[in-house]
């Protein structure tokens, strides 16, 4: 496979991951921002516990994982039901915690960094194509697990927090656990994508988890749509791919042009290019092809 | 103690700086129910401007200052058609769509600034109007004239708007058509107008705030706005969104923090601290230490 | 055929007579095209722009003086902005089929692009960075700077040495990439000159006043302050420094990294006296380094070069010299063979005449670079002394 479209593939991989890691919490309206000081947190101790404890890989990305989920699981229980004020201020503070251990905690490479990961199966090779397979392999499962969620009773609820809590709680919808399950869910999937971001470079730095990273993944949501997992799926890909084909010219006002089509779409279609109605419409169109084919047929016969 | 007083007039001295920022980025809430997380951005865009006329006209300072004031305020009333066109559908402060508007104009902001001015390189106001000798030094007690005039100033102009919105009618106009639109109109509030003037209002505030932190800075880079966007973001749901004498206090509160804990602490833990105590009070009252003003 | 044996003895005479210069080594390209992945853009875009001119100087020179082995070289600019996810999707496309490239600059893009150059054993130039993360992508990489604990204690010392009145010294450190490790460097130098090391003060990177961390410094009464921050921090606390009456310029030393443009675009003429150590001597006159010194003064509104500003000036002839000198063609075919050739002479190059001064290269690491201290006087800097590493 070619090295470029290998990077490419990965680091889409972990943008979509990472914004429905965004878009799960988002789903009540919530900016769970902390998933980004997860990304950190887990790739940091899985790096360490690979290069200095000799773990193998494996267990480190499941380390990564459960810690996200633990994290995750302990802030919900405070901020589960809490305002999106708070749920935003919970997120910055984890940030700038995260970011402040790992700059002053030697054992983790401090503000230089993490360098020389091991290939995951030995060769450069066998390491991109395991860490490709995970990456994909993860986007098909959270992809159908956040799929089956948004047709389920609980994603109906979540619509219906996001429109309007107060209604939602007097309906007999307990928010507070919802808002955990879905936190929980979203740092786990932080967690693991962390610790496969820095086996992609093969190292850790603290640049890789800045608040950069929240402008980027709100443009995929907002930009893609967020009423619906099909709206990163396509902003993902095209909001980094497409910069990467542009002229040196015109790359060098990519932020510019992230910052104006954000602008755009909220002012001109506020859910994103990919809405609930736009999914339906094509699935209904699909289905009504599926089941009339051979109307022009029958027509004649009856004359 | 010596230090103690130094660390507080400091404290102060930063306190001031997100004072006026929250207080701007209140009043816009106040008058459009928009959170505009780039708020500060803009301003840094205004100092900017200031720096640009100054270089041009010889250090004109009046001209240097109208130049800051008439850029936030065409910015403010360039944006405004965008927030009002998010908002429309909205009778309360939704800040999911704002706040992600706000950060895609202050991404352009922070890009154009380091793409067109200066090459990108931070840029420095001239001594005459970033410097003075301390009007106070006692051992290492110092207290600069930008400092006390800052501080003088946010408080000013938070007593100011207070009583412009509360206490006479244009600023209850302000008030009734950012919360209500439709009862405004009935009333005969006129919604264009009284909406452009409460969007000039926020600029020429933002105008005057940049000019006073060109005074107390002395200089800007690309950056800075993002650098202090978070803190004001965090000050005013502290204080509670739209609290304007809330957000003067948890200003004052989080600069004196701040330099408490970098004087006495670690300096690469100040922010830690703050956001904790941040956290720590916003979990124990969601809607701000004073209570929401909207 | 005896009078054509003479006459093809005769040429073939005046062709060895002629020397190396006539009988240039084949070469298979037209160009020499070298990538340069740079930061065109993003918070530290203003130092990549003089990083790029630095290096389409050099390409310029190349080519006035013939180009490498006769053919002429161009440096193409590519943006990371400052974004490991952009600089890793380069530095894949670069690596299919680029013989050579520089950067990537800074540290979170080297740390995660340069894996695919070694992997793929091609050379890339990171003139700018430190020896602690080049060393980590050696040999396809060399380091423009000794280890930070060789390189900066004698300078330090030779600093604190010059003022007999300093007896302790606090340090300004901003927790970013090499820089406190360069901190942690300074130590042993102010021991060896008898110096007390004060608790440091962290400087956070948001930083935007300085008021508590001054006090904090002034608290412990220091007789000296050495700066580890960026250009723009350092020149506000020295104004702060000032504003609380620190009268004794010279016994503040700005380190190398801190010595950028932002430091006397802001500091002005509160910087005067103040010392900085670096690697360049601008003062050198030399026509080279005039000539260089001129050309930029007049593209950068008479601003006098950053010390960066030459390192990838140097790298691309160093560049220019390892292909000469090793017979390098840049034939697609033996492009595996040569990218090692150009590993291998740039790692233990001797005696490579840099834009100021020669230095050799062992396993990679400069043996022989001295360094220098200024004093700052009106934006410019004044010659103290030179301190060579032993």
């Amino acid at each position: 496979m070619p090295l470029p479209l290998y990077y490419f593939l990965t680091i889409t991989a972990v943008n979509l991951l990472m914004s429905w890691a965004l878009y799960l919490p988002y789903r009540m309206g919530h900016l769970h921002f902390i998933v980004v000081a997860n990304m950190a947190i887990s790739g940091y101790t899985a790096a360490f516990m690979v290069l200095s404890l000799q773990l193998p890989f494996w267990l480190a990305l499941l380390a990564g994982f459960l810690l996200g989920a633990l994290v995750g699981y302990i802030v919900a229980l405070f901020i589960g039901d809490a305002p999106t004020f708070a749920v935003v201020i919970v997120g910055f503070t984890f940030i700038y915690i995260t970011r402040t251990v790992i700059e002053n905690t030697s054992a983790v490479g401090g503000t230089m960094g993490l360098f020389g990961l091991p290939n995951v199966g030995g060769s450069p090779a066998a390491h991109r194509w395991t860490i490709l397979a995970i990456l994909y392999g993860l986007v098909f499962l959270v992809g159908f697990l956040i799929h089956r969620f948004d047709r389920s009773q609980l994603g109906r609820a979540a619509s219906a927090v996001f429109i309007d809590k107060d209604l939602t709680a007097s309906l007999g919808i307990d928010i507070k656990k919802m808002g955990i399950l879905l936190q929980t869910f979203s740092c786990t999937l932080a967690g693991g994508c962390g610790v496969l971001y820095g086996f992609i470079y093969k190292s850790f730095h603290l640049d890789y988890f800045t608040f950069h990273v929240i402008g980027i993944l709100m443009t995929v949501i907002f930009v893609g749509g967020y009423t619906t997992l099909w709206g990163t799926v396509l902003a993902a890909p095209v909001l980094y791919g497409v910069p990467l084909l542009f002229p040196p010219e015109i790359a060098s006002w990519r932020i510019v042009i992230y910052g104006a089509l954000l602008i755009l779409v909220l002012v001109l279609k506020p859910e994103g290019f990919i809405t609930t109605r736009f999914v339906h419409t094509i699935g209904s169109y699909w289905s009504r092809k599926r089941r009339q084919p051979t109307l022009p047929n029958r027509r004649k016969e009856n004359l | 103690m010596e230090v103690f007083i130094a660390q507080v007039i400091n404290g102060l001295a930063l306190g001031s700086i997100y004072v006026l920022l929250v207080t701007g980025f209140n009043l816009l809430l106040l008058v459009a129910m928009i959170i505009h997380f780039a708020y500060p951005q803009v301003v840094v865009f205004s100092m900017y401007i200031i720096w640009l006329v100054l270089g041009l006209t010889g250090n004109n300072l009046l001209l240097g200052a109208l130049a800051g004031i008439a850029s936030s305020i065409l910015l403010n009333l360039i944006s405004a058609p965008l927030f009002q066109k998010v908002m429309e559908k909205r009778a309360e402060v939704d800040i999911n769509t704002t706040m992600v508007l706000s950060m895609g104009i202050g991404m352009i902001i922070t890009d154009v600034l380091s793409h067109g001015f200066n090459k990108g390189h931070p840029i420095a106001f001239p001594e005459t109007l970033a410097g003075g000798e301390a009007i106070l030094r006692v051992g290492l007690i110092s207290v600069l004239p930008g400092q006390v005039f800052s501080l003088v100033v946010g408080v000013v102009a938070v007593s100011s708007f207070f009583l412009l919105l509360y206490k006479t009618r244009p600023g209850r106009a302000f008030r009734a058509i950012a919360e209500d639109p439709n009862g405004a109109r009935l009333v005969g509030i006129p919604l264009l107008r009284t909406g452009l003037e409460s969007y000039a209002l926020s600029g020429l505030l933002g105008g005057i705030i940049a000019l006073l932190l060109s005074v107390l800075l002395g200089s800007a880079s690309p950056g800075l706005g993002e650098q202090v966007a978070h803190k004001v973001l965090a000050v005013s749901i502290i204080a509670g969104l739209g609290n304007l004498v809330g957000g003067l206090v948890v200003g004052l509160f989080l600069g004196i923090l701040e330099a408490i804990v970098q004087g006495y602490i670690s300096g690469t833990w100040s922010n830690v601290i703050a956001f904790v105590v941040m956290l720590v009070i916003i979990l124990a009252k969601p809607n701000g230490l004073f209570g929401l003003k909207l | 055929m005896k009078a054509r044996l003479i006459v093809a003895g005769v040429l073939a005479s005046m062709l060895f007579a002629a020397g190396p210069g006539l009988a240039q080594q084949p070469v298979a390209v037209n160009e020499w095209q070298v990538p340069f992945l740079n930061c065109l853009t993003g918070p530290i875009a203003s130092i990549g722009a003089y990083l790029q001119w630095g290096a389409e100087r050099a390409a310029a020179d190349i080519n006035q003086a013939g180009g490498i082995a006769g053919k002429p070289v161009k440096v193409t600019g590519i943006d990371t902005a400052n974004d490991p996810q952009k600089g890793t999707v380069e530095m894949a496309r670069i690596v299919k089929d680029g013989l050579v490239a520089l950067g990537p600059v800074p540290e979170p893009v080297i740390m995660a692009a340069m894996p695919i150059a070694v992997e793929n054993e091609m050379v890339s130039m990171t003139a700018t960075t430190s020896y602690e993360y080049a060393n980590k992508f050696f040999p396809w990489t060399v380091s423009w700077f000794p280890p930070i604990s060789k390189r900066l204690p004698p300078v330090v010392e030779a600093w604190a040495k010059q003022f007999s009145d300093m007896k302790q010294v606090v340090q300004f450190i901003e927790p970013y990439g090499a820089w406190p490790g360069m901190a942690e460097a300074h130590v042993p130098g102010l021991k060896a000159a008898g110096v007390k090391v004060l608790s440091p003060i962290e400087v956070p990177s948001d930083a935007v006043t300085f008021g508590p961390l001054v006090v904090k410094a002034l608290d412990q009464k220091p007789d000296g302050i050495i700066f580890a921050c960026n250009a723009e921090k350092i020149a506000k606390i020295v104004k702060e420094l000032k504003g609380r009456g620190w009268q004794k310029m010279n016994h503040l030393l700005v380190f190398n990294s801190g010595d950028d443009a932002a430091l006397y675009t802001i500091g002005g003429e509160d910087i005067n006296g103040v010392q900085v150590y670096n690697f360049i001597n601008p003062g050198l006159d030399t026509p080279r380094w005039n000539a260089f010194k001129n050309a930029y003064m007049k593209d950068h509104n008479g601003m006098v070069p950053p010390s960066l500003s030459t390192h990838y000036y140097d790298a691309l002839f160093m560049i220019k010299e390892a292909i000469e000198k090793t017979g390098v063609t840049g034939d697609p075919k033996k492009l595996k063979e040569e990218r090692k050739k150009i590993a291998d002479y740039c790692a233990n190059v001797k005696d490579f005449q840099g834009l100021m001064f020669k230095w050799d290269m062992k396993d990679g690491v400069p043996t022989n670079k001295p360094l220098y201290i200024f004093e700052i006087e009106s934006g410019k800097k004044k010659f103290v002394r030179e301190v060579r590493p032993q």
